[in-house]
């Protein structure tokens, strides 16, 4: 039995690892503090003449940028706000129309269609299609213009 | 006698000329409307914040714009601060400071000019000598070669694994203080901390 029983003892190439690992970590370390700047580097950085000024320089920017940002963010959130009363306005002109267009239809007395599709109507088919200028009474009027002629003959 | 009524802090004559205000007070007054006790504020805290941003940046234009950057950030958010501790500022501040050198190192590392440098002979000779020596060389030379290796080698690593390897190995922090400074899990520092030691292993193992 030897002495080392019962207690684990590193294999060579494990703490050949380890005492590589422990150097490369304290050659790290050195390497990081290395890449810093001396305490008196540092201290001259702050101490520079104007640092508050610019400092104050640029939070006025920032707030002016901020200010900026802000105004459109009001703006947008007007739109936002608008879009359903713009949506409803919309909606509000369509039935508008929509209800006008058809009482005109409905309740015009002269359906223009009803004539133009009938083929005993006896009247030439693009004297109705400007239902805007023609009345019941002119077209009326025609017909009896072209009755009397005929009767006349 | 002065009136009871009056909250401790206050009460201490904090405008007298002969008592300093301290950091509660003044950013009491900041979050007043009372500029002029911001610069104060400045004067107090900007060696701290220099001395962090320069334990990241060498030159001196990246740690003058970490420090504006960070009392910025600082100004603007000073009316959520919670100003309760007399040191509660300076934490603040200080989280606020690594926070931004951890931003920049991200913004360089994005950088498309930040390329790798090639490791010399030179260097790889400084790399060898410096790990089997017991006692690293003090001389002006030295340093130089470390400064100048540490910027390639560094640029190799990510920046979690920097911010980690600077807050444990030159800040001298511990893991809890980490912790609170980034807002991660003490596991998760734990775990960070562990791979940035690797990662930093192998990159110099590689030069070796």
């Amino acid at each position: 039995m030897t002495a080392g029983e019962g207690r684990e003892i590193p294999m060579p190439g494990k703490k050949k690892k380890l005492e590589t690992d422990e150097r490369l970590d304290l050659l790290g370390s050195r390497i990081m503090r290395a890449n810093a700047l001396s305490e008196a580097e540092a201290e001259s950085v702050a101490s520079s003449p104007f640092l508050y000024a610019r400092l104050r320089a640029r939070i006025t920017s920032e707030r002016v940028r901020h200010e900026e940002g802000e105004s459109w963010l009001a703006m947008l959130k007007v739109f936002w706000r608008a879009i359903p009363a713009m949506a409803l306005v919309a909606v509000c002109a369509l039935a508008l129309f929509w209800s006008v267009a058809t009482t005109r239809l409905t309740t015009g007395g002269f359906v223009t269609e009803a004539i133009i599709n009938s083929p005993d109507a006896g009247i030439e088919r693009t004297v109705f299609t400007d239902n805007q200028s023609l009345t019941s009474d002119d077209v009326l009027a025609t017909i009896l213009n072209k009755d009397d002629g005929e009767v006349a003959r | 006698m002065a009136d009871n009524s009056e909250p401790a802090g206050i009460q201490s004559d904090a405008r007298s000329p002969f008592v300093e205000p301290s950091d509660v007070e003044l950013v009491a007054r900041v979050q007043a409307g009372e500029e002029e006790s911001f610069e104060e504020l400045f004067n107090r805290h900007r060696r701290r914040v220099a001395h962090i941003a320069g334990r990241f940046f060498r030159q001196r234009e990246q740690v003058e714009e970490i420090v504006q950057e960070s009392f910025t950030k600082a100004y603007f958010a000073l009316s959520d601060f919670a100003n309760q501790q007399e040191n509660s500022f300076a934490s603040w501040i200080a989280r606020i400071a690594f926070n931004a050198c951890y931003d920049e190192l991200r913004r360089q590392k994005r950088r498309p000019e930040s390329s790798l440098n090639e490791i010399t002979e030179e260097d790889n000779a400084w790399l060898r000598e410096q790990l089997l020596a017991d006692t690293s060389r003090q001389d002006v030379e030295s340093a130089a070669i470390a400064r100048d290796l540490a910027d390639k080698l560094l640029a190799r690593l990510s920046p979690e694994d920097r911010l980690v390897l600077v807050m444990l190995d030159v800040e001298g922090m511990s893991v809890g203080e980490i912790a609170k400074s980034t807002r991660w899990s003490v596991s998760k520092v734990k775990v960070r901390a562990h791979r940035a030691r690797a990662s930093l292993r192998r990159v110099l193992s590689r030069f070796l």
